[in-house]
């Protein structure tokens, strides 16, 4: 049993292997060229860090596509709106209400997981690459990789560091310990803070605050000073070389979301407040501004067929009787259902 | 194998996923839809639409819901079409 997932493992890692060591080593020939040595733990770092560069590039048209489903959003927002006031207390049916309308109109804000589908592999690829080229040496060489090409990567050492060890296994296969030791614990640093700042980013300004209700978002709320430490702790597995992708490729991702967020923010949150702002300075926001009015007229109609003839007439009356309205049913049962779905969200944060 | 697959996916749910925030395109995502499915239909055809589901979440897809498909009835073709509003409220609290 255990041996045929191996193999199925196996099966499907190899072209991985292949794949991720084929652009790590032309890269390093790359900088072998430029005059790097070949021995030197920069070739390497450098090489891993543009093998990220490389898989994150590639990823471009899946990230231009989704930015691109978004540009409806805006247009769509007096519809989100409405289902606010519709299924505002019934989270469940109001996300399926609004995939629905995003679906309709072929609109959608997320990303897919496409994109973590393919990384995953890549990461963990690498991961292999590297531990096995640390811990096996020429034995070790996975893919692309020669064993004389395994060695130089075992022994590859950055300002001291062996770019294969882990924290874990610093020194065991050789070279000094302590500076593998700080450097990857200096890497997993960074590492927490461009994913705290990125994740905090993103909620703080391009989530509606509905989306920052409910369980699971406090969960993510949670997690997001859990996690640092949880790096922390997993970090020490890694080898440096893993490390400095996955620093790297978390660059990449803020760098994506500082864009998205400028440019292409969600309605309704801060950010999209702000690139209102931005707009109206620059007087750009007249053109923007009218797909709102002209949506409008269908939130009012859709409100109105609640009512049967009859309370429609009872309010038309009391309209015209002017004032003194003391509580008759029709107006009252209008009436608490948006205020409710407005208070809502300030309370819960 | 169910329960070591639900397991994981568990793990998966409560550790990895809340570092992307919501990245899926589909409701139920792409994770949630995998645990329900392995739940429902066990591990072999679970996985199955689980792949399946992963397979369509790209940003080319529309997008929007689509619940696991329920247990008896044979839908093969309807768990991609269907977000009609009949079947929608018991799949998913299911």
């Amino acid at each position: 049993m255990l041996d045929f997932f191996g193999s199925i493992g196996s099966l499907i890692m190899t072209p991985l292997y292949y794949a991720v060591s084929g652009i790590l080593i032309l890269w390093h020939e790359l900088f072998i060229l430029l005059g790097l040595d070949a021995a030197s733990g920069w070739s390497w770092a450098l090489a891993i860090v543009f093998l990220t560069i490389t898989i994150r590039t590639l990823l471009i048209p899946l990230f231009v596509k989704q930015i691109k489903s978004q540009r409806n959003m805006q247009i769509l927002q007096p519809q989100i709106r409405e289902l606010q006031k519709k299924y505002g207390h019934d989270r469940e049916r109001m996300t399926q209400e609004q995939m629905k309308l995003w679906k309709e109109t072929g609109t959608n804000p997320f990303a897919s997981c496409l994109p973590l589908i393919l990384q995953m592999p890549v990461f963990f690829a690498l991961y292999r690459v590297l531990q096995q080229a640390s811990v096996n040496g020429a034995e070790g060489a996975r893919g692309f990789l020669s064993g004389e090409q395994a060695e130089l990567l075992q022994e590859a050492v950055l300002g001291g560091a062996r770019i294969a060890d882990t924290f874990l296994n610093a020194g065991q296969t050789g070279g000094d310990a302590l500076p593998t030791r700080i450097l990857t614990m200096v890497l997993v640093v960074v590492m927490c803070v461009t994913q705290f700042i990125t994740q905090r980013q993103l909620m703080a300004k391009n989530m509606p605050k509905e989306a920052l209700e409910g369980p699971f978002a406090q969960q993510q709320k949670i997690l997001l000073y859990v996690l640092p430490f949880a790096f922390a702790v997993g970090g020490v597995f890694f080898p440096l070389g893993v490390l400095i992708y996955w620093t790297t490729t978390n660059f990449w991702t803020m760098g994506q979301q500082f864009y998205v967020i400028r440019n292409n923010p969600v309605p309704g949150t801060p950010a999209f407040a702000a690139k209102q702002e931005r707009d109206r300075k620059k007087g750009k926001l007249v053109e923007e501004k009218t797909p709102e009015p002209e949506a409008r007229p269908t939130v009012q109609r859709n409100q109105q067929k609640k009512l049967t003839r009859e309370q429609r007439r009872k309010l038309a009356a009391q309209e015209r009787a002017g004032q003194d309205r003391p509580a008759k049913k029709p107006t009252g049962e209008r009436r608490p259902n948006p205020n409710a779905s407005k208070k809502k969200g300030p309370k819960k944060r | 194998m169910k329960h070591v697959l639900i397991a994981l996916l568990r793990v998966y749910r409560f550790a990895i996923s809340p570092m992307y925030g919501q990245v899926c395109r589909y409701h139920p995502s792409c994770s949630a839809y995998a645990l329900e499915a392995v739940q429902v239909h066990g591990s072999v055809r679970g996985s199955w639409l689980a792949v399946r589901r992963l397979g369509r979440c790209h940003p080319w897809a529309a997008g929007g819901l689509d619940p696991v498909p329920p247990r008896r009835r044979r839908s093969r073709s309807d768990s991609v079409t269907d977000t009609s509003e009949t079947d929608l409220p018991q799949e998913i609290h299911a």
